[in-house]
């Protein structure tokens, strides 16, 4: 415990700090977008307006974390129940399919899927949500699987044999032991979906993929490095989260 | 402790009824979406919104009844799948259920035969909600069954070939009022332009990102120190989003165009293929660095000193050892770039560089679902073919052979 | 006292277990040896159910394990197996403190028992209590794996090649611990192993299986005197089975009262097997030996013609049974 709790204590401090970094430049980006008036004049120094003003930077930057906070909440409990239940005795029969049905649904790209569900979901916030959730199942549902079948048979046998009920053998040793790999998996899931959900703003839902599309679209380029660099701050401040829990979990 | 205490008693379980549940459930979901969801509708113009016909009014009873009863044996046979003769079942659920998927273009016929006025040129049937979840639902079927008799990957594809052949055809010559084939005809040339256009960014920047690839897991593999720098900036690359990617690089390569009269005769620009093709291979770059780089560095040591214990030059393990030994999990990147690839050059469309994103963006801004289909449906194939391909293709190299 | 009354069992069409039949007395040390997939480890998976047989009965103290809860069985029965089966998330304490847990013992006495444990096991608790499996050798970790089987204080202990995976010098101390160990518990034991000699060390009832029977059962020196077949014979060593034989005696049994001749000069000490002192004669090209106690005093001799007279003897006692 000592040479651990010490080597914790000595990189915690600055490790923890990278999603606060990360966490306090989008905070800073989303307030203070307009006092950066003058960089972004020089991307475009002829049109009239060069911030992007149609909806408010804190509302976009909300509405995108809303749909992928409900996409995420959706699709953990769903990819974790699913995984668990097909790794059980009485599930294993659907074990194959739903295992080969993570891996082809990989090769699905994600705009397929969104536009795929916009002709049975109309226009809107509903369908990116839909297409985040399907998109966003497979690693998860991948992920736990492999989790949970990694896991030494020797090491669930002795659970068994020390008389640890199943529940209890699903609860203490094998979600805790497969963890850091359904957390990858819910990383993954999650860094795509902030990504995916920028594509939203072609199906008509309102989010921080608006100002990409209208600088696309208006050929403003300022606007799209507003957008963007929102995005990829909130992917970073989320994907570097991750990595710390991930880290602190990998610790035994 | 002793074992004199007492102890409650565990329960027996039954078990006299041991169907295939997977199966089961899913026959009996393609039943209920069969005959309880629409299977078609019709629309006199692309502009007015069609009117949906259950599968009576689509099929006639003969049809219906031919359709229903093929999936009830299939739900008969699920029920009898058990261990003893499980083989004999699944072969003649397999059967059906090629059969059910070679009919079901027919039954389009029937219902384009019908419903559809011959007298108007721009009628129009639409698939419905009925027929998707059917062939989605048969689709998954066909792999639990692919799986269930341990059928190699070439079988299934043998199977699986003769029905895109005859879906094909059926599609090329007598489907010309299905709602798909009057968009694809209205810009058939268009298609074959976007094809063309999405297979060769695809291509080019895979077969970039291969080289570029190849490059620095070998500089990687030469300095460890660059390591884990290289795979920083490639995994941060990653996190930014395509969208967002594809609209950063507008305005540097409009400054090259402007600026760089070498860059502008080449036909770079802020909009089109150039973007798109830097943004692609940024993105390719860290699954191909990635898995050339592990493929590498996992061949066993033991190997490798045995080789240079039999007196073969560095040279020679290289070329001769750790490279073929590497390979498949190589092309395993190539792979999962290419599919991904294949599906990030839909997003590219947005910049002006063409490809079957064209259709789906074009098609979500006119409200044309017909459209957005024509461009999302070859792009979910083109990219389950690659993924075939390249995966027989990975398979075959491996040691061994085919699985 | 477990008992077993022709079970068998099958996986499929196979037949693992053909009919086999045991009786296991309360603090016997039971070894099921024989060749890989000969039904051994099939066998012991059965009494703490996690197999359950196909046919006939088992029972612990008169009463049928089918009566018992599985998993409650589980937990009155201590298993150890190869891989030691340690919970990689857990410390050290806390995977010898597992059953205790699961019966709701309270946290005090959790603690006290595993402290207990780990002092009986020659885990120092402050070096140990708080290392993850991975921080253990492979001697260490199989150590655990015993504590942590022993935690609730099992009447039995079930055992699955314990220490098949570990280097000769560290297997040859844990068989030396163990026979101490159960020397002072005096617990049912069920071995399952493939090495005869270490069954031969530690066991009084010796169970020979091949293709799911039960070939020979008795004590080691029964199986050794009269091998009930050719297999058996081979299972022992053939040729070398008198060698065998004297590895389980000791020279403190066998020496003859030191007599008016002059003593050898090769010296023993009392407490080594009779296999090493006849190993000491060949290398010293002599027929006697002086055994002296551990303050190196003679205290008898030891005589290579009386040992055969005696073997002589011995199998003549053994026909008349």
């Amino acid at each position: 415990m000592s040479t651990k709790s010490a080597t914790h204590n000595a990189r915690s401090p600055w490790q923890l700090g990278i999603p606060l970094v990360w966490l306090s430049l989008l905070g800073l980006a989303v307030t203070g977008m307009a006092q950066l008036e003058g960089v972004f004049r020089l991307f475009e120094p002829d049109v009239r307006s060069v911030i992007y003003s149609r909806v408010d930077f804190s509302l976009l930057l909300g509405r995108h974390l809303f749909v992928v906070a409900i996409a995420a909440l959706v699709t953990i409990t769903v990819g974790l129940a699913a995984g668990i239940a097909v790794t059980r005795n009485k599930g294993r029969d659907f074990l194959p399919l739903v295992s080969q049905l993570a891996s082809i649904g990989q090769t699905f790209p994600p705009v397929a899927v969104l536009a795929l569900a916009v002709p049975v979901l109309g226009f809107g916030t509903l369908p990116i949500i839909v297409a985040l959730m399907l998109y966003g199942l497979l690693p998860i549902v991948r992920n736990t699987l492999t989790g949970l079948q990694e896991v030494d048979a020797g090491i669930k046998e002795a659970a068994q044999a020390m008389g640890m009920t199943s529940g209890q053998i699903l609860r203490q040793v094998e979600l805790p032991m497969a963890a850091p790999v359904i957390l990858a998996g819910i990383r993954t899931s999650v860094t795509i979906n902030i990504a995916t959900a920028a594509l939203g703003a072609t199906v008509g839902a309102s989010n921080l993929g608006d100002p990409i599309i209208a600088g696309i679209v208006n050929g403003n380029t300022a606007y799209v490095v507003q957008g963007a660099l929102l995005i990829g701050l909130l992917a970073l401040s989320v994907d570097s989260t991750f990595e710390q829990v991930q880290r602190r979990l990998k610790a035994y | 402790m002793s074992l004199k205490d007492p102890l409650p008693v565990a329960k027996g379980r039954l078990c006299w009824f041991s169907p295939n549940w997977v199966l089961l459930l899913l026959s009996t979901l393609a039943l209920g979406a069969f005959l309880g969801l629409e299977i078609v509708s019709v629309a006199p113009n692309r502009i007015v919104s069609g009117t949906g016909y259950p599968v009576f009014s689509a099929l006639g009873w003969p049809g219906t009844l031919l359709g229903a009863g093929l999936i009830l044996a299939l739900i008969g046979l699920s029920c009898m799948a058990d261990q003893r003769h499980y083989r004999g079942a699944y072969r003649a659920m397999l059967a059906i259920v090629m059969a059910l998927l070679g009919l079901m273009p027919f039954a389009l016929m029937v219902a384009i035969h019908r419903l559809v006025d011959s007298d108007l040129p721009q009628a129009r049937l639409g698939i419905g909600a009925g027929f998707w979840v059917t062939l989605f639902v048969l689709l998954l079927a066909l792999v639990e069954l692919r799986t269930r008799l341990a059928l190699a990957r070439i079988w299934s594809w043998s199977l699986l070939i003769p029905i895109g052949l005859l879906w094909w055809l059926c599609l090329s010559l007598w489907l010309e009022p299905l709602a798909l084939m009057r968009e694809y005809h209205s810009r058939s040339e268009q298609f074959f332009t976007a094809f063309r256009q999405h297979l060769e960014l695809v291509g080019t920047a895979v077969g970039i990102s291969l080289m570029l690839g190849m490059g620095l897991a070998l500089l990687m593999r030469r300095y460890p120190g660059g390591q884990k720098a290289a795979f920083a900036v490639l995994n941060f690359l990653q996190t930014i989003p395509s969208l967002a990617l594809f609209g950063l690089l507008l305005a540097p390569l409009a400054w090259l165009a402007a600026n760089v009269p070498l860059a502008a005769s080449l036909g770079i620009s802020g909009i089109g293929w150039a973007p798109a093709l830097v943004a692609l291979v940024a993105y390719s770059l860290l699954p191909m660095v990635r898995n050339t780089f592990i493929a590498l560095e996992e061949v066993s040591p033991a190997v490798i000193d045995a080789a240079h214990g039999m007196g073969m030059s560095t040279r020679q393990v290289f070329l001769q050892v750790r490279l073929p030994l590497a390979l498949p999990v190589m092309l395993e990147g190539v792979r999962i770039t290419t599919v991904q690839a294949i599906g990030l050059t839909t997003v590219a469309a947005l910049i002006g560089a063409g490809g079957f994103g064209t259709f789906v963006f074009q098609g979500l801004g006119q409200a044309a679902m017909d459209m957005v289909l024509l461009g999302a449906l070859p792009i979910l194939l083109m990219a389950s073919v690659a993924d075939a391909l390249l995966g027989a293709v990975s398979d075959f190299l491996r040691p061994g052979g085919a699985k | 006292m477990i008992e077993l009354f022709h079970v068998t069992k099958r996986f499929g069409d196979e037949l693992a277990v053909d009919d086999v039949s045991l009786k296991i007395a309360k603090g016997d040390f039971c070894a099921l040896v024989g060749t890989s997939g000969c039904g051994k480890s099939t066998t012991l998976r059965m009494i703490n159910r996690l197999l359950e047989h196909t046919e006939g009965r088992i029972s612990l103290d008169g009463q049928a394990i089918r009566d018992f809860d599985a998993v409650q069985l589980r937990r009155r029965i201590g298993y150890v197996i190869q891989s030691t089966g340690l919970f990689p998330h857990w410390t050290v304490a806390r995977n010898i403190g597992l059953v205790p847990r699961l019966l709701k013992w309270p946290s005090a006495k959790v603690h006290a028992r595993v402290e207990e444990l780990m002092d009986l096991l020659g885990l120092p608790e402050e070096e140990f209590a708080h290392k993850f499996p991975h921080q253990l050798s492979g001697g260490q970790a199989q150590r655990v794996g015993v504590a942590r089987a022993l935690a609730a204080d099992p009447d039995i202990l079930l055992m699955d090649e314990p220490f098949g995976a570990l280097d000769p010098i560290t297997r040859e101390k844990l068989q030396e611990e163990l026979r101490a160990l159960q020397a002072r518990l005096h617990k049912t034991i069920v071995f399952v192993t493939h090495d005869i000699d270490e069954a031969l060390q530690l066991a009084n009832h010796l169970v020979v299986m091949r293709a799911g029977r039960v070939v020979q059962q008795g004590t080691p020196l029964e199986l050794l005197h009269k091998p009930a077949d050719k297999f058996v014979e081979s299972m022992l060593g053939g040729v070398e089975r008198g060698l065998k034989q004297a590895g389980l005696a000791r020279v403190a049994d066998h020496m003859l009262p030191l007599g008016s001749t002059l003593p050898a000069e090769s010296r023993v000490p009392g407490s080594m097997t009779l296999r090493q002192a006849l190993s000491v004669m060949l290398r010293d090209h002599t027929e006697r030996l002086t055994v002296v106690d551990p303050h190196e005093r003679p205290v008898g001799e030891l005589s290579m013609r009386k040992l055969i007279r005696e073997s002589k003897a011995d199998q003549g006692h053994q026909r008349e049974h």
